[in-house]
Formats: structure tokens, C-alpha cells, sequence
């Protein structure tokens, strides 16, 4: 039976992310499910991917600043410990670097 | 009197115009109110011994806009007798000893307002997503705020 939905429960088969550590980047996964002519082509039905891995295959120049970046999804500051993602179709990431206002 | 005609109001602006303290401390004006408080944060000549030209700002105006809502509703909640916010900032080029943001607070009597702006700025720095640009004769840096827990402080 297919499960989907919330992979909370299961760790990623990726390696674990040590707590407290400053790669907070590193450890933002989102899960994506395969269905139908998707799930055969891709061969499988889901996996966690790393966010900002898939962003740097698009922008390899990004990687420099891994360390002192943060995640923004639909305006929200993505706090460290949410490992797990769960983003909607049409959500808005931002990549935060260091701010200085004021 | 009825109070309740005042009712509290916070008023969040990004724009890229020259800010007015007159026009931000008029805001927050209120006759239940003793005091208003203002702070200008307004762009310095020089860093680390460098000639600053100017300073650039941009921002994630959106999610910006949402941040200091959250900090003014904070606000409230620390100083129940706050009666009105004004979080000015400016966007773009910003010239040197120009205003780059303004806030005013009012409140009866002064304390809360006073610490209410104090805790305002100081949260500002560490929340908004606003950007600094300092822009010196040969080169340029992105300012990053020794509140911003992300910034990298090893150098």
C-alpha cells in the first residue's frame, strides 16, 4: 500500500543530523512522492532531498555561503530541528543570508 | 473622554523616498499621551578606517513587513499601555547622515514607550529581513548585524 503523507515518523536513509550543529542548511529535507507513470519512471514512489543540494546543482557559486544562510517558506523563518519540509505546490522559499537592517 | 476612539495603530512603511521625523513622530501622537519616543538610525561616514560612499538597502519586503508586525505586537504585549508604533524604513540608495529607518512609539507616560523603542530597533536587527550595502571608494560589503544569530562571526 502506498504510504505518503508525512515521513515524521521515519528517519531519512540519509545521514542524521547531529544536533545543535551550525549546518542547519544541510539538514533541510523535503519529501517528494512519486505517483502513477512518475513513480515507474522515477522508480521509486518517495525520497527526502536536501533543498539546498538541489538549489546549489542549479547555482553551484551558492555553496560558499552554506554556513550562513537560513531558510524562509511562505514568510516564515524555517527554525533549526525542522528537518522535514513540507512544502505545498506554489509555496515561496527565500535564502536569507546575514541580515543587517536598521 | 473615550479612549477607545484611539484605538492602538501600528504604522509599517518600506519606501525608498527621504524619511521625515516630523512626518513618523506625528503618527503616534495621541492626546492620551504623554510621551513620544523616537529613534533615528541615520548612515555613518566611515567603518574600519574605509570612506563610506553611500549605503544601499533592499529587503524581502513582504516577509519584512510581517516581522515587524510580529515585533509590534511583542510590543503590546511587554507595554500594554503603548498606544501607537511607527517602523519607518528606508529601501534603495541612502546618502550619508540620512534617516535609513525611524521608529516612534507613543505611551502615556515615558518609560514604555522608551524601552518599547529600544526593544524595537534591537529586534529589528535581529529579525527583518533587510539587507546593507556599504558601498566605500573601491569596493563594496554586506553589512551583517552582530544580532543576526545565522551571521558568521568567525571572519
Amino acid at each position: 500500500r502506498l504510504s505518503f503523507g508525512r515521513r515524521r515518523h521515519r528517519e531519512p536513509a540519509a545521514e542524521r543530523c547531529p544536533p545543535g550543529d551550525g549546518g542547519s542548511m544541510r539538514c533541510q529535507q523535503v519529501s517528494v512522492l512519486y505517483f502513477a507513470r512518475s513513480a515507474e519512471l522515477a522508480g521509486l514512489r518517495c525520497e527526502t532531498l536536501s533543498l539546498w543540494e538541489e538549489i546549489v546543482k542549479v547555482h553551484p557559486r551558492l555553496a560558499v555561503i552554506r554556513d550562513q544562510v537560513v531558510f524562509a517558506v511562505q514568510q516564515e523563518y524555517v527554525l533549526l530541528g525542522d528537518q522535514l519540509l513540507n512544502l505545498q505546490p506554489g509555496d515561496e522559499v527565500a535564502i536569507i543570508p546575514p541580515i543587517s537592517g536598521g | 473622554m473615550d479612549e477607545n476612539e484611539d484605538t492602538p495603530k501600528d504604522f509599517i512603511k518600506l519606501k525608498s523616498e527621504k524619511l521625515s521625523v516630523d512626518e513618523v513622530a506625528e503618527l503616534v501622537v495621541s492626546p492620551y499621551c504623554g510621551a513620544v519616543s523616537v529613534f533615528v538610525g541615520t548612515t555613518r561616514n566611515n567603518f574600519e578606517g574605509k570612506k563610506v560612499i553611500h549605503l544601499e538597502y533592499e529587503a524581502y519586503t513582504s516577509m519584512a513587513e510581517t516581522e515587524i508586525k510580529k515585533i509590534c505586537r511583542d510590543v503590546r504585549q511587554k507595554w500594554p499601555s503603548v498606544k501607537h508604533i511607527a517602523v519607518y524604513h528606508r529601501l534603495g540608495v541612502v546618502p550619508i547622515t540620512e534617516a535609513s529607518v525611524i521608529i516612534a512609539v507613543s505611551s502615556p507616560h515615558r518609560a514604555e514607550s522608551l524601552e518599547a523603542v529600544t526593544y524595537c530597533i534591537n529586534t529589528l536587527k535581529a529579525s527583518v529581513p533587510i539587507w546593507k550595502k556599504e558601498i566605500y571608494e573601491d569596493e563594496y560589503s554586506w553589512k551583517e548585524n552582530k544580532e543576526c544569530f545565522w551571521a558568521n562571526s568567525e571572519k
